[in-house]
């Protein structure tokens, strides 16, 4: 069971964890990567995230069917990521996963957020406390060229 | 003969041209390494045709190959990534 989304709302991790439940399932994994306030010994205050949402989405998907496909079709499967700007302490991304047992909870939640980082259209712009901002060098999805 | 192509600016490209779209000119049956010129021509700054180098053209649904032929009206481009 799958759910991926965007949104401009703040990210809630009880709604991964309920999502992530079944009577059968006896481990649950839940990461949240929030807004770090130094980036590269830059005093950052907040990242504003821009993304392509239809394309998002898409991967999204692709992503956590790849992972019921190695770690069990039986899996619970959560991924959602922030949209717009972000102060420090804020979740931008929330991946879950729930199994029968732990081992594959553990390695599914990691794959998650690892595809996501370098395949997911999502790009960031940090602003820093002196007042400038900077949009961060990322992972090129160019296949070939 | 030539076909416009809408291409959707995302990331540090809205840096350059805020105004979140570029209409560019290829040939009816061009193909992405065609809208790659026709982009590397219609972007303004230095540091936007730097970072052309390093990105991906794609749809809504799939990030497209240099070879492949361009299949909508437009697509996006797509500069290196780092969500979360």
């Amino acid at each position: 069971m799958i759910h991926v989304d965007i949104t401009e709302a703040v990210l809630d991790p009880l709604a991964a964890l309920s999502h992530c439940s079944s009577d059968a399932h006896g481990a649950a994994d839940l990461f949240v990567g929030r807004v770090r306030n130094i980036n590269d010994g830059r005093n950052v205050t907040a990242v504003s995230y821009d993304l392509h949402p239809q394309l998002c989405r898409s991967i999204f998907g692709e992503i956590c069917a790849e992972a019921m496909e190695q770690w069990g079709q039986d899996l619970h499967v959560y991924l959602v990521h922030r949209l717009g700007r972000l102060a420090v302490g804020e979740a931008s991304v929330i991946t879950a996963v729930s199994s029968g047992h732990r081992d594959d909870s553990f390695k599914a939640c990691r794959y998650l957020i690892e595809q996501m980082k370098v395949r997911a259209p999502i790009w960031k712009q940090e602003h820093y406390t002196d007042g400038d901002s900077e949009w961060i060098k990322g992972h090129a999805l160019r296949n070939s060229g | 003969m030539n076909r416009s192509i809408n291409v959707r600016l995302f990331g540090a490209f809205r840096q350059s041209h805020p105004e979140s779209s570029l209409t560019v000119e290829i040939p009816e049956q061009g193909r992405v390494a065609d809208l790659r010129q026709a982009m590397e021509a219609a972007l303004e700054s230095e540091n936007a045709r730097s970072l052309l180098k390093a990105s991906a053209f794609a749809t809504d649904t799939a990030v497209l190959d240099d070879q492949d032929p361009v299949p909508e009206q437009e697509v996006s481009i797509l500069p290196p990534v780092c969500g979360g």
